[in-house]
Parts: C-alpha cells; sequence; structure tokens
C-alpha cells in the first residue's frame, strides 16, 4: 500500500480527474473532499462491502430453494399482491 | 406497450424484459465487474419471482423481485448521471428490481442495492442508495410459511 502524509487542505491526485482534499481533522475523524467524475461511483468501504457481499450471496446457488417456492412463500405472505403474467 | 415500469408497481415487469433480448450492466454489479450480461427468465407462473441469468457463466444467476412487492413507497432518487448512463429520456422510468437471497429459512432483499434496467434498451446499473437507510438483507417471507 502506497502511504502518504498530508496536511489539512493538502490533496491527493488518482490520474487526472480524481482529487482527494483532507478538509478537516477532528481527532480521529479526517473530512475529505472527493471530486470525481459523476461517473465514478463513490462508496465508503463499509457500504460497498455490504453490498458486494449481498451480491455475492444472491449468487450463491449451492443450496438455493427454487424460485417457485421462494415466489409461493412471498404471495403466502401477501396474499393481495397483484401479480403480472408473462405474455 | 404495457406501462413503463412504475416505481410503485408491485410486478415484476417481466413481461417487459422476459425474452431473449440480453441485459448489460456497463460497470457489472458493485463489487462484481464483470457480472455483466444477463437475460431475465421468468422464476415462477405469477411472476413474483424472477431469475437474472448470466449469459456469459451458466452457474451465476441471480434471483430478482420487485422491492415494492415488501416495500410499497420504496423509491429510487435518479440523478442526471443516473438517467444518463440508463439512456433514460425524460419521461422514461426504469424497472427496478432487487436481488433475493434466502439464509435459513429466511428470504431477504437488498434494497440498499437496487438493479435498475432501461426496458427500451436493456442498459443496466446497479445504484447503491447511501442517502437511505435501507438494508441488504430486508426481511420479505419466510420458507415453508405457506404450507
Amino acid at each position: 500500500m502506497l502511504v502518504l502524509t498530508r496536511k489539512s487542505e493538502q490533496s491527493l491526485m488518482l490520474g487526472d480527474d480524481v482529487v482527494i482534499t483532507v478538509l478537516a481533522i477532528e481527532g480521529d475523524r479526517v473530512k475529505l473532499g472527493i471530486d470525481a467524475p459523476r461517473s465514478l461511483s463513490v462508496l465508503r468501504r463499509e457500504v460497498y462491502d455490504q453490498v458486494r457481499a449481498a451480491n455475492d450471496a444472491a449468487a450463491a446457488s449451492g443450496s438455493r430453494p427454487t424460485p417457485q417456492s421462494v415466489a409461493a412463500a412471498l404471495r403466502a405472505a401477501r396474499p393481495s399482491a397483484p401479480s403480472v403474467p408473462v405474455q | 406497450m404495457s406501462a413503463l415500469a412504475e416505481v410503485g408497481s408491485e410486478s415484476v415487469d417481466l413481461d417487459q424484459l422476459n425474452d431473449d433480448a440480453v441485459i448489460s450492466f456497463a460497470d457489472g454489479l458493485v463489487g462484481q465487474p464483470g457480472w455483466r450480461r444477463f437475460v431475465l427468465l421468468s422464476g415462477d407462473p405469477t411472476d413474483v419471482v424472477g431469475v437474472l441469468q448470466s449469459v456469459d457463466d451458466p452457474t451465476l444467476s441471480l434471483m430478482v423481485t420487485s422491492p415494492t412487492l415488501a416495500v410499497p413507497d420504496y423509491r429510487v432518487p435518479l440523478t442526471t448521471t443516473d438517467r444518463t448512463a440508463l439512456q433514460l429520456g425524460p419521461d422514461q422510468e426504469p424497472v427496478v428490481l432487487t436481488t433475493v437471497t434466502v439464509h435459513d429459512q429466511t428470504i431477504t432483499t437488498n434494497l440498499l442495492g437496487p438493479l435498475l434496467i432501461n426496458p427500451r434498451t436493456r442498459v443496466a446499473r446497479q445504484l447503491v442508495l447511501t442517502d437511505a437507510s435501507y438494508s441488504t438483507t430486508y426481511p420479505i417471507g419466510q420458507l415453508g410459511a405457506e404450507d
């Protein structure tokens, strides 16, 4: 891992388009400003890890029940739920 | 053509999407940049559940449902950038699906990271709703409860 030391208001460039600026340091919290193209996803690591884990879990098919049994359980939970017939 | 996915309808909108047209996630899914090309298959006759089947990896599939089935007021706020990435016109809305996971007997869905699909171009994206406090494991049902 590359380790750099920055003071408040100093910045880092990631490539040409991404600027990360240390805005403030308050105790054990660092406030960062991130300038990046809107198309680039910027997420807190723990949120990214959570969504990634959810994606992996959804794909894990080892002992996954059938879609039919899951649908039956969901319908049972919501008897009034309308459905859209496949054409 | 059926109504374009109102975010708020409880259907999985399979009638719009379950043909052979490939759904393309240009950036893949979060943490899985290689998960890009899928077709949406009907998961059950009533279309409460669909299956996103990878066209590149036969062993990769994701069960999906409509998030509004569980949370009727579920909303996905789209930025201009999101709309551009999804190739949505000003009056078009994406189909919104969320992945389904079964752990033990509990069925959960990932409301934090919905999958948005343009029903016309089949361009898709996974968003992360960081401004909302949605769970990735929101319980929506219990297996065996129908017995």
